[in-house]
């Protein structure tokens, strides 16, 4: 057990700060969208004169957010599901079944990441952006390809991964008898789309 | 082989396997078996194109403007303002509870926001005023219902996104039936005010409350400005108006509006007239989004941006109740909780693709109509499995799942598409308030701290009462209808 708590706590520390960096970049984001819209509603109505990016620059923001932040929800326990049948089994079966869920999740983050890296870096993502250019200075402007925001959802898998590892070695613990020796994650949340 | 995709979900699901990955487990490993590797990588794709959408933006923003407008101190001027108009009937902190609710659904599109919210203020309230505290948690769950069907409504956002509706559309249909579920849990509750002796409240707690100068002004311009439009607009216009007479006109309809409130600040008090301003400034929220929508100004996401910027006008300017060390969190918290649904939405939109792949719906379509070729028996047959399933399944996912297999069978059967997206919509917005897998419950119990089980048990006349609303919704469409028509949304 002590290996095992001591392979969890870089990996929580790792989490923590990853995912902290996430929600600062996520908080941005919803920023920015709201920005993005707003100078949109004023081009159009006031100005008279649509512009081309802010609706794709809004996308941009909202998929970045959502990859970067959901993690954070899937480690406080945000994630909706129904925990009765296991609250129902006896302590350690429903320790297991917990167990064998996490594992489950993690074969589909797996499954995801691979067909996630093989999109981002195949035929669709090489296609350009509608409207989003980058500033390179002297005038000069990069237009962003496609991978750049299906890179977004690509990310959010591999911090879920990361997460999930974490959480399943808490598990583990927590089925071996050592869960009275984990650090606590921050509360958990009730977040759905309700 | 595919067909066993919905029983492979509902398994994962019951064993407790978070919803969104169980929306994409069950499909992945049924196409797997089925050697259909490939159409795993078109999951993924749907999953990603899911969450890819201008449309759905709205609903970050709706959550955003929400999370303001309650860090800025709204919630308990609405509550103020119920409490104003409410508290003094028998079981009044209850009908103060469902009034709040219907308020607050006009600022939030989220039953959890709007539990968490009142009911951190209101449970305690209850109890102290002698309310059980299940009898409390179990009012605030119900009510917070309220909350998806009037607009705005991040249910019905997500409808409009799979179905191809009018965000507007279902808007509109939504506000006639969202009250009537509050005014049902009104009667319900002076019902049982008699029967339990559920304490009265006083009309008006606060006395000697004033309001901050900018306040006060920017109140009694939008109260008399609202009244004037709607006077305006009921004014006879002559073909060839000019600007110039159509802003006279308008000049005019202010100081009828100003002398008709002139008139009713002799027959009330002080401190009610100053409970009332103080919920002017939120208030104007949904009129805002609505109008705006209407009037064909805002996209419904355009809108809910605007929603954002007036919540921060209001907070900074107008209310002075916001601090900029309040934001990062405040942006923080709607991200996390938008993500989520994000997700939701797009592995809900991927497990879509094997529900086609399948030809499920074909095959319960056909299953459907050899039950009864009447209409009015399949809706209320359907209302039972809607129930059933939002009993089990979050609102949203069970939307996308369900909402492109039925809703054509029963458009071709002369089911107005509005009409049954509000069916639909509100029922699988009461299945938030059903256990085992009622959301509001669990946000409800652990505002509470009381047991799931508990307030599971006290919300049944409660949800007796919404399923009743949802039976005199399904089988009288223009209760849902006659709003879209007025305005031009619906034929």
């Amino acid at each position: 057990m002590g290996a095992l708590l001591a392979v969890i706590a870089p990996i929580g520390f790792v989490n923590e700060a990853a995912l902290k960096l996430g929600r600062a970049i996520g908080g941005i984001a919803v920023a920015l969208m709201v920005v993005a819209i707003l100078v949109q509603v004023f081009f159009r109505y006031v100005l008279n004169s649509a512009l081309p990016w802010p609706d794709e620059a809004a996308r941009f923001c909202m998929l970045w957010m959502a990859g970067l932040m959901a993690p954070t929800a899937f480690r406080r326990g945000g994630f909706v599901a129904i925990d009765m049948f296991g609250r129902a089994l006896p302590t350690k079966a429903g320790q297991f079944l917990n167990l064998i869920l996490f594992l489950i999740c993690l074969a589909v983050l797996l499954v995801g990441v691979e067909i996630g890296w093989n999109e981002v870096t195949g035929f669709g993502g090489k296609f350009k952006s509608a409207s989003l250019y980058l500033p390179l200075g002297g005038g000069e402007w990069y237009r962003l390809p496609r991978s750049w925001m299906m890179a977004s959802l690509l990310v959010g898998i591999v911090l879920l991964i990361s997460v999930n590892v974490e959480l399943i070695l808490r598990s583990i613990v927590t089925l071996i008898g050592g869960g009275d020796r984990l650090q606590p994650i921050p509360d958990a949340e009730t977040v759905g789309a309700d | 082989m595919l067909i066993w995709f919905l029983p492979a979900f509902l398994i994962f699901l019951m064993i407790g396997l978070p919803v969104f990955f169980g929306l994409l487990a069950a499909p992945g490993i049924l196409l797997w078996l089925n050697g259909q590797e490939k159409e795993i990588t078109l999951l993924y794709r749907n999953l990603y194109n899911g969450m890819d959408s201008f449309p759905l933006m709205a609903i970050p923003f709706f959550m955003l403007a929400g999370e303001l407008m309650n860090r800025g101190g709204i919630t308990i001027r609405l509550v103020e303002f119920s409490q104003a108009l409410m508290g003094h009937l028998r079981g009044g902190l209850a009908q103060v509870n469902i009034l709040s609710s219907i308020l607050f659904a006009g600022l939030s599109g989220s039953a959890v926001a709007d539990t968490s919210a009142l009911g951190s203020m209101l449970i305690p309230a209850m109890e102290k005023e002698g309310y059980t505290r299940k009898f409390a948690a179990a009012i605030t769950a119900a009510s917070s219902v309220i909350g998806p069907i009037i607009p705005p409504s991040g249910i019905m956002i997500i409808y409009a996104y799979v179905m191809g509706e009018s965000v507007a559309a279902l808007f509109l249909a939504g506000i006639v039936p969202g009250i009537l579920v509050g005014v049902g849990l009104m009667i319900m509750v002076r019902l049982m005010a008699d029967r339990y002796d559920l304490p009265a409240a006083h009309r008006v707690d606060l006395t000697g409350t004033q309001l901050g100068q900018v306040e006060w002004w920017v109140s009694f311009v939008l109260v008399r400005l609202n009244i004037a439009l709607v006077i305006w607009s009921f004014m006879p216009a002559p073909e060839g108006l000019s600007a110039g007479m159509s802003w006279g006109m308008l000049l005019i309809a202010l100081l009828i509006a100003h002398v008709i409130f002139l008139g009713i600040r002799r027959m009330v008090s002080h401190d009610f007239r100053m409970v009332c301003k103080r919920a002017m400034v939120p208030l104007q929220t949904p009129i805002l989004i609505l109008g705006g929508i209407l009037a064909g100004v805002f996209t419904p996401t355009e809108a809910a941006a605007v929603a954002v910027a007036y919540a921060i006008m209001v907070g900074f300017l107008i209310l002075r109740s916001l601090k900029w060390s309040d934001i990062p969190q405040v942006l923080v918290n709607s991200g996390i909780t938008s993500a989520v649904v994000l997700l939701l939405v797009g592995a809900a939109m991927a497990f879509k693709t094997v529900v086609s792949l399948s030809h499920a719906p074909e095959q319960l379509a056909e299953f459907i109509l050899s039950l009864s070729e009447n209409p009015l028996i399949l809706l209320f047959l359907i209302n039972l499995l809607l129930f059933i399933v939002g009993m089990f399944l979050d609102a949203g996912p069970a939307i996308i799942i369900l909402g492109p297999i039925l809703g054509p069978i029963f458009t071709d059967l002369g089911v107005d598409s509005i009409h049954f997206a509000i069916i639909m919509s509100v029922n699988l917005t009461v299945g938030l308030a059903t256990p085992p897998m009622g959301l509001v419950l669990f946000v409800a119990s652990a505002v509470s701290k009381e047991r799931v089980e508990t307030i599971a048990r006290t919300i049944l006349p409660f949800l007796a009462v919404e399923v009743f609303v949802i039976f005199l919704i399904t089988f009288v469409p223009a209760i849902s209808m006659t709003i879209p028509r007025l305005t031009g949304f619906a034929n």
